[in-house]
């Protein structure tokens, strides 16, 4: 089942995750019950993931979001907002990011 | 002419498990510091032959964050080792003026002495073939740290052989 994304939302990177770049890659790691587990599924991002993930601060609504990385990649905004929704949808079915606006 | 995979916009959320990883030393503390800066523990394969018998190869290990306390007489800490800087777990087998001499339980040398910011967890449970194995640190830890520091764990061994034997059913 998806989770229900709104694009005017603000959404921020849970605190239950620790995050590395390594190698090129980022690395996140879960804390499930007080616990970061190598030996359970780890996630990645891959280069465009990260730029959206580095840009879910909590501050910006999805749509900015989706505005900025459309300026940045140059790539066509209802394209970009779709991938984006797609993303955030994906992290916050696995709880790596919250909502923190009240819209 | 085809767009670079690099600079087309597709997110993805890719999964691993930590096997898939090839992590360097380096990279594997960064982790493992994220994780219990936030108070967790963390789980992950620990690789050498340096605390044999009682980790072995391949156990599962589980870290915790060291409480404000200092590590204790016998406790197996992680530690950054201060001329190498290789992640490193030993037992503290002497403490003192804010120092530690630490030392695998399967090698002959000790570690030299390691400061207290250089340690980062201590280890609190070790996994091996899906079974939790206790021994090595419960309260025998002291008298494993005593002889380590002596040079005399061998004295261990036929007890070790007995442990064994009562818990698999065969002495190897």
């Amino acid at each position: 089942m998806k989770a229900k994304i709104n694009l005017d939302a603000t959404y921020v990177q849970s605190e239950d995750l620790v995050s590395r770049e390594i190698e090129g890659e980022l690395i996140i790691v879960p804390l499930v019950a007080g616990m970061g587990d190598m030996e359970d599924e780890l996630f990645t991002l891959n280069e465009t993931g990260r730029a959206v993930w580095a840009k879910l601060d909590g501050k910006k609504s999805l749509k900015t979001v989706a505005k900025e990385l459309s300026a940045e990649f140059e790539a066509p905004p209802g394209e970009i907002e779709r991938d984006v929704t797609g993303l955030a949808e994906e992290l916050l079915k696995r709880k790596m990011i919250v909502k923190a606006s009240k819209k | 002419m085809v767009a670079s995979p690099d600079t087309q916009f597709k997110p993805v959320l890719g999964t691993k498990k930590g096997k898939e990883l090839f992590l360097s030393s380096q990279h594997l503390e960064e982790l493992l510091k994220g994780v219990l800066d936030k108070g967790a523990c963390f789980r992950f394969q620990g690789k050498g032959l340096s605390m044999s018998p009682f980790i072995k190869d391949g156990d599962i290990l589980t870290i915790a964050p060291l409480p404000t306390a200092s590590p204790g007489l016998g406790d197996v800490v992680v530690f950054t080792h201060p001329n190498t800087g290789k992640l490193i777990i030993h037992r503290v087998i002497k403490k003192g003026g804010g120092s530690y001499l630490t030392k695998g339980d399967n090698v002959p040398e000790g570690d030299g002495l390691i400061s207290r910011a250089a340690i980062v967890g201590r280890v609190i449970k070790v996994e091996r073939n899906g079974k939790h194995i206790s021994l090595g640190l419960g309260p025998e830890r002291f008298l494993i740290a005593s002889l380590t520091r002596r040079g005399l764990l061998f004295l261990l061994r036929p007890v070790w052989r007995l442990v064994r034997f009562f818990y698999k059913g065969s002495v190897r």
